[in-house]
């Protein structure tokens, strides 16, 4: 069975895929987080797979390892020049990489590899859709007011207000959001 | 301004993600972006700040980034692969020259006064000594064993070596993890601010004058856009002639401050980063870190990349069994590419030496490289 040790040292949810891998049967193994201690477990505890998130700052104390000690886990990026130039890619995009114990094959790796990625995929769709809703939100306030400020200002109705703000963007070639930003900047600071 | 390339070699690729690491020694890069060195060469610099140097290693070779601020010896280790992924590397020119320092902590630099020898100042720990350094096949460790073995220290028997990123360096001595660490700066300087070490050597000391930072690109990148790599090495070259410019010195040390950047107060970076200070063991700060000097930090000289090799074989790192490693100077060749160089600082009037001889810089083990 394979042992695997998650490293979780970055904002991204690298410990969520414990209770996936688990699942899938493999031997999770107590969290390292900071690198100092993350060479001492590496060296006590002989992972197979090591998975980390690509942004983490103790990516190097990993390659060190790979380098110094021949048992130590090395990096899954080793099989760049085999086949699997896709997975790198996506690996490398979806922000977590591996490192293996040597001899450990990439057909075997694969799953391993693909849960954390489609974890991560999901993840940063999701983490899309709720920044998208929330610049959307966040524009709608801005607009509403805007419009306010217009009607109280120019006694104007909902409609005219509204009328105005499109216009002012489509003379300025921004978005309606952009120009309701300036209108609520230039009455702040008018104040 | 013109803003045409000045020679109508016109870049194939004109926009550029250019990687690098947060240490003081990437103030040209920053110098470059922040007053856009580039557009006079046909260039647009977008600058990608790496957590760790595996990082800045695997966004070359995906293609996420062209082009990286780099140790010299990580793009030695891609090469040749070692303990990682194997692919045909370009150094197009050396970015800076020394500017790293090795710091102990308090009590081993203590035990350093009172011992008299470093070897001696170890045996009062009575444990197997810790030090860090900041990648395996870098310019760190490279300097760091050099200087044990030149004390008599072995690094692969006497001490533990260990990589830690550079920024909690001072945190691991303040908390007894480490007894010293080599790596770039201001994590030197913060050191001492902090109590928790001090200075005792600056890597001029152990070599003077060696090369550190390279620009670094995929041997792929350099054959496909060759004319982009030009206007790159001219760019980089403007940028290390403005920030070697000791008055500039204060500048660039404000803009490393910030939090996209260092993230450290000003006052840590730029006495380090001017030559005005070395640390306080220093009554007078050793050679500071060079940018440009006339153009002669910057060219990629092949003998220097052959060091980096004789010192893998030296330490184990690289085995003469190995066969893609066997002629030392035809890899050196590869990797440097020193008619590229002429070519682009011929371009902006940056003088290259007339040959390829290195001149003779004498290390701390009295020792000469050639």
């Amino acid at each position: 069975m394979l042992r695997i040790l998650l490293v979780t040292d970055t904002d991204k949810p690298i410990g969520e895929l414990r209770e996936a891998l688990a699942r899938l049967g493999y031997d999770m193994l107590p969290e390292a987080a900071a690198p100092h201690t993350l060479q001492k477990v590496v060296e006590r505890e002989r992972p197979d797979v090591v998975i980390i998130d690509t942004e983490s700052p103790s990516r190097d104390t990993l390659e060190h390892l790979a380098v110094m000690n021949e048992t130590a886990p090395r990096p899954v990026l080793m099989f760049s020049h085999d086949a699997n130039q896709a997975l790198i890619r996506s690996a490398v995009d979806a922000g977590v990489t591996a490192y293996t114990a040597e001899g450990l094959s990439p057909e075997k790796l694969a799953p391993v590899l693909e849960v954390a990625l489609a974890r991560f995929a999901h993840e940063e769709k999701l983490r899309q859709r709720l920044a998208k809703a929330e610049r959307e939100l966040d524009d709608r306030k801005t607009i509403d007011r805007a419009k306010r400020l217009l009607m109280e200002r120019g006694k104007l109705s909902e409609h005219d207000a509204y009328a105005t703000l499109r216009k002012r963007a489509m003379d300025a070639g921004v978005r309606l959001a952009d120009i309701a930003r300036r209108v609520i900047d230039a009455a702040d600071s008018s104040r | 301004m013109n803003i045409a390339p000045p020679s109508g070699d016109t870049p194939e690729k004109t926009h550029l993600r250019i990687g690098f690491v947060a240490l003081s020694d990437a103030a040209p890069l920053v110098a470059a972006k922040v007053l856009e060195f580039g557009h006079r060469h046909g260039l647009t610099l977008e600058l990608c700040r790496q957590p760790s140097w595996a990082a800045v290693r695997d966004k070359l070779l995906s293609g996420e980034i062209d082009c990286a601020h780099a140790l010299y010896g990580l793009v030695y280790g891609i090469e040749l692969g070692i303990g990682g992924p194997r692919d045909a590397m370009a150094v197009l020119m050396v970015l800076n020259r020394n500017g790293q320092a090795v710091t102990l902590s308090t009590q081993l630099a203590r035990a350093l006064d009172e011992q008299g020898s470093l070897k001696a100042a170890l045996a009062t720990l009575g444990r197997p000594p810790v030090f860090a350094q900041t990648f395996p096949t870098g310019t760190h460790a490279l300097w760091l064993y050099y200087w044990l073995a030149a004390q008599g220290v072995h690094p692969r028997e006497d001490i533990e070596s260990v990589v830690i990123p550079p920024p909690q360096m001072v945190d691991a001595l303040e908390r007894g993890l480490l007894d010293g660490f080599c790596a770039g700066e201001p994590w030197h300087a913060v050191a001492e601010s902090r109590g928790a070490g001090e200075t005792v050597v600056a890597t001029s000391q152990i070599w003077p004058n060696h090369p550190e930072k390279v620009l670094a690109c995929r041997s792929e990148f350099a054959q496909r856009y060759p004319a982009t790599a030009r206007a790159l090495v001219r760019t980089m070259l403007e940028a290390c002639r403005w920030v070697d410019a000791p008055e500039h010195r204060d500048d660039i040390s404000a803009w490393l401050a910030k939090s996209d950047a260092l993230d450290v107060p000003r006052e840590l970076i730029a006495p380090r980063l001017t030559g005005r200070d070395g640390g306080k063991r220093f009554a007078r700060p050793p050679l500071p870190v060079a940018f440009f000097d006339g153009g002669a930090v910057n060219y990629p000289r092949v003998a220097e990349g052959r060091w980096f090799l004789a010192q893998y074989r030296r330490w184990g790192l690289l085995r003469e069994s190995d066969a893609l490693a066997k002629d030392d100077e035809a890899i050196a060749e590869r990797i440097n590419r020193t008619a590229l160089y002429r070519d682009a600082a011929a371009m902006v009037d940056v003088p290259a030496p007339s040959s390829d001889e290195t001149p003779t810089e004498v290390f701390c083990d009295g020792a000469v490289w050639r």
